[in-house]
């Protein structure tokens, strides 16, 4: 291991290092001697599990921690960076998720933000402004309108701009944090191809993500860091997947997904010519035991699709049978939930849990019918769900009044589960079950799935990851515009017919 | 995004202790001010039971308002549907009407008057502000119309002895408004309406998904806010022995205030009630306490929006802590 950590040769100039850094909080070990060393003008993956260290590494890169001990270095020589302005001004900038962009002023703004506003006697010199905002767009190959309000621009233009002004403070280090994270298929392309331009002119690139099929796609090296330390640094042209999930998760990555084989013949769910906002005229069934996987792109309709059978949103036309029970047209959540649907939404910190809640609060919510007689709920009822949900799940917290907002984000969805689970649905509708949760948590995850489906319950779930499609599924069904394109067993799957039916290309694979 | 590296762990530091406490310690502060500057008059038995007089209506409104605010709204119509209730009941009475009777209808005032809230906001869609801001205003000039824009007086002597009498040397008015904040924090905490109430001021999006009824949630919050400030209403015009069309507009800053300064008193900065009982009693304790100094009451009015402020302020220190 230690060999893999000192590959440098002197025919690389080495931009920005990290020596031995350690970072506690509360007696937690955050970092216990990481490791990192980006060279000038390469694209540098940082991976690990959620936990594992990489947010604090990048604190402590651009000011925002002091580190309890180690060095940075930076062009040969130790600095340290009191705060993030400090460590902007030496040219690390950080581009986090939430995007740093104010909405309600022009692009050009935006862009100058970090830069003294030309100006002569008070009065902005638009002129001076706009040229050197242009400047950076052009650095970058982007033809966006200055003058625009930054809040009018798509996603991938906003991350545009977010680039610009990391150019404009004449960065030489940019620290992304899943940057693709709200970026459709296009737009990720576009975005890679700035990424591979700003490189080739010297600038250093960490790359923070969970997506590795991106990593293998982008970058030059990788490291890997697990509770706190650095594992591994190594060029990724010399690794592989598998090799990289199981260095992240400190074991053989193995079976990632379960064996299937427990889907029966017996229909669950029967959905018939259903139409609805963004959804036409959807008709399918899912069996008991089953795990049926949604693909499509973006877009396609697949969250609506759940969210109509969830009873969240309204349907025109259409029925849906649980069973042999035919729900009433638009049903609305609670009746749903009554008749056995229930959903684990897409967005798990505005949708699926209240994050100041504790722990059994938010279980409790979907539970109130269970927990309550008369009209009154009962304290001891909600302590024994909450109990067996976070025994079941494993979900690990300091306690069951605990809020939900502290757990790590795998633990989080577990919170959305169980809470769902605690219902004990006869069909499960899941909307991307892991985004953003570590390797070892998603692994928990597609298990329990799996034990769900042994058990009965009937799995929908929704993924745009199509290896996961692929690997929780028994069957697919792909969406394309509001409806189904196609369908297809996970068994007999691969990349390219699902894309084909990603993409609406209905060709000889389809047989109705 | 990788979360948080470090498990966030509550601190046990003082200063966090003292900003975690801090509106209890400064309502112990003010009593002990008071108590130091007038200790012959301040903590007697009489200036405590006035105090306790002098809240009493306060509280009612405040339990009201929290209602409201733990689902996520605010009522600014609150003191205006008191005054109209109040007004009502007086109207009535005047005219004849029997006692029960009349409060009966002035309390059915002010729930159709949440009801018509609630429907403006949680089923059309007005935002808290826009809607009760109109309904203060008309209610405001329903209630000068009962009142002929005048003082009802000469109100019948069992329907004053409500807000007048006493039991055991302790006025009415304080039992009552115990009883209601009591069954209000019962609400709140064991009913199915009050964990929705809390699921619905959490996160509306979470809580529908969940198949919470947000939207009955809403109404029935600003429902019951409606009859409860209406009967803080009735009672305050028995202990005034009458009744004006602005006579309970104060109270509705008070209670926002009073609110406001419970969310300090727990860590997860929500409304409740057993904070709103602490921010009652420091309106309370301060305007009893200037006044027993001698200080003028419109001064009273600016230092009670500093202490708004102070108590924003204070909470929103405490959630950068967190």
């Amino acid at each position: 291991m230690n060999a893999a950590l000192t590959t440098e040769d002197s025919s690389h100039t080495i931009a920005l290092e990290a020596r031995d850094i350690f970072k506690h909080f509360d007696g937690v070990h955050a970092l216990s001697g990481a490791q990192l060393s980006v060279r000038k003008g390469e694209i540098h993956a940082l991976l690990g599990e959620n936990g594992a260290g990489k947010s604090t590494l990048v604190k402590v890169l651009t000011g925002l921690y002091t580190p309890d001990s180690g060095t940075i270095v930076q062009n040969g020589s130790d600095v340290e960076f009191a705060n993030v302005r400090v460590a902007n001004r030496a040219g690390i900038v950080a581009l986090y998720q939430e995007l740093s962009i104010i909405p309600s002023i022009s692009v050009a703004e935006n862009i100058m933000l970090g830069e003294q506003t030309p100006n002569r006697g008070g009065l902005v010199q638009w002129k001076t402004l706009r040229r050197g905002a242009q400047e950076q767009l052009d650095r970058l190959n982007q033809t966006i309108p200055l003058g625009k309000l930054a809040g009018e621009l798509s996603p991938v233009q906003q991350t545009m701009v977010a680039f610009a002004r990391a150019l404009a403070t004449n960065a030489q280090v940019l620290i992304l944090d899943e940057p693709t994270a709200s970026l459709t298929d296009t737009e990720i392309k576009d975005l890679f191809a700035v990424l591979r331009k700003l490189r080739d002119q010297g600038v250093a690139i960490v790359y923070v993500s969970h997506r590795l099929e991106e990593v293998f796609e982008l970058c030059d090296r990788l490291t890997i860091m697990r509770n706190g330390e650095t594992i591994i640094t190594k060029n990724v042209a010399d690794s592989n997947i598998d090799e990289v999930i199981s260095t992240m998760v400190g074991r053989a990555a193995g079976e990632l997904y379960p064996e299937r084989g427990t889907a029966t013949s017996t229909v669950a769910l029967t959905v018939e010519k259903v139409d609805g906002r963004k959804v036409k005229d959807i008709s399918f069934t899912a069996h008991k035991g089953e795990v049926l996987g949604i693909g499509g792109l973006a877009g396609s309709g697949r969250s609506e699709l759940l969210r109509i059978l969830a009873g969240a949103q309204k349907h025109t036309a259409g029925t849906i049978t649980v069973g042999d029970k035919t729900l009433r047209p638009s049903p609305g959540v609670s009746r749903a939930l009554e008749a056995g649907i229930a959903l684990v939404p897409e967005e798990r910190r505005s949708q699926g849990v209240i994050l100041s809640a504790t722990i059994q609060d938010n279980i409790a919510l979907a539970n109130i019918p269970g927990v309550s007689s008369f009209g009154f709920v009962s304290g001891s009822r909600i302590v024994d769900i909450t109990r067996q949900g976070m025994l079941d799940l494993q979900i690990k917290a300091r306690g069951q009044r605990q809020p939900v907002g502290e757990l790590s984000g795998g633990n989080q969805q577990k919170v959305v589960l169980a809470k769902m689970l605690a219902r004990k649905p006869k069909v499960l509708l899941m909307d991307e079950p892991t985004r953003g949760i570590d390797v070892g948590t998603k692994a928990e995850i597609y298990r329990l799935i799996r034990e769900l489906a042994a058990g009965g319950t009937t799995v929908v779930a929704v993924s745009s990851e199509l290896p996961e499609l692929m690997g929780m599924s028994d069957r697919i069904i792909i969406m394309h515009e509001g409806q189904i394109s196609g369908e297809v067993q996970a068994s007999e799957a691969t990349e390219e017919i699902l894309l084909a039916y990603c993409y609406g290309k209905a060709d000889s694979h389809v047989n109705n | 995004m990788s979360t948080t590296n470090a498990p966030a762990k509550p601190g046990r530091s003082l200063g966090r202790t003292l900003l975690q406490g801090g509106t209890v310690i400064a309502l112990i502060a003010l009593i002990a001010f008071f108590f130091a500057m007038r200790p012959d008059v301040f903590l007697s038995f009489t200036n405590v039971k006035n105090i306790l007089f002098q809240v009493s209506i306060l509280a009612i409104i405040a339990s009201a308002q929290t209602v409201v605010m733990v689902v996520g709204d605010f009522d600014l119509s609150l003191g205006a549907t008191s005054s109209l209730a109040g007004a009502v009941a007086a109207a009535l009475m005047l005219g004849g009407v029997p006692m029960w009777t009349a409060i009966s209808v002035a309390a059915g005032v002010g729930l159709l008057i949440g009801l018509a809230n609630g429907f403006l906001i949680a089923y059309l869609r007005l935002s808290a502000f826009v809607a009760t801001l109109a309904t203060m205003t008309s209610v405001v000039g329903l209630a000068y119309l009962v009142t002929a824009g005048t003082t009802l007086f000469s109100l019948p002597e069992g329907f004053n002895n409500l807000g007048q009498g006493k039991f055991l040397n302790v006025p009415l008015p304080v039992y009552i408004a115990i009883v209601i904040s009591l069954i209000i924090w019962g609400t709140l905490r064991f009913t199915t309406i009050g964990r929705s109430w809390h699921a619905t001021g959490g996160n509306q999006e979470v809580a529908r998904l969940s198949g919470v009824n947000v939207r009955r949630a809403r109404l029935l919050a600003f429902t019951l806010a409606g009859l409860v400030s209406a009967i803080g209403g009735i009672l305050l015009a028995a202990r005034l022995g009458s009744a004006s069309a602005v006579q309970g507009s104060d109270n509705m800053m008070f209670s926002v205030a009073a609110v406001f300064l419970g969310m300090t008193v727990i860590r997860s900065g929500m409304a409740n009630l057993g904070g709103t009982m602490v921010g009652v009693t420091i309106i309370g304790v301060m305007s009893n306490g200037l006044n027993i100094l001698g200080v003028n009451s419109y001064v009273q009015q600016v230092v009670t929006g500093l202490i708004i402020i102070a108590a924003v302020t204070l909470s929103s220190l405490k959630n950068r802590e967190r």
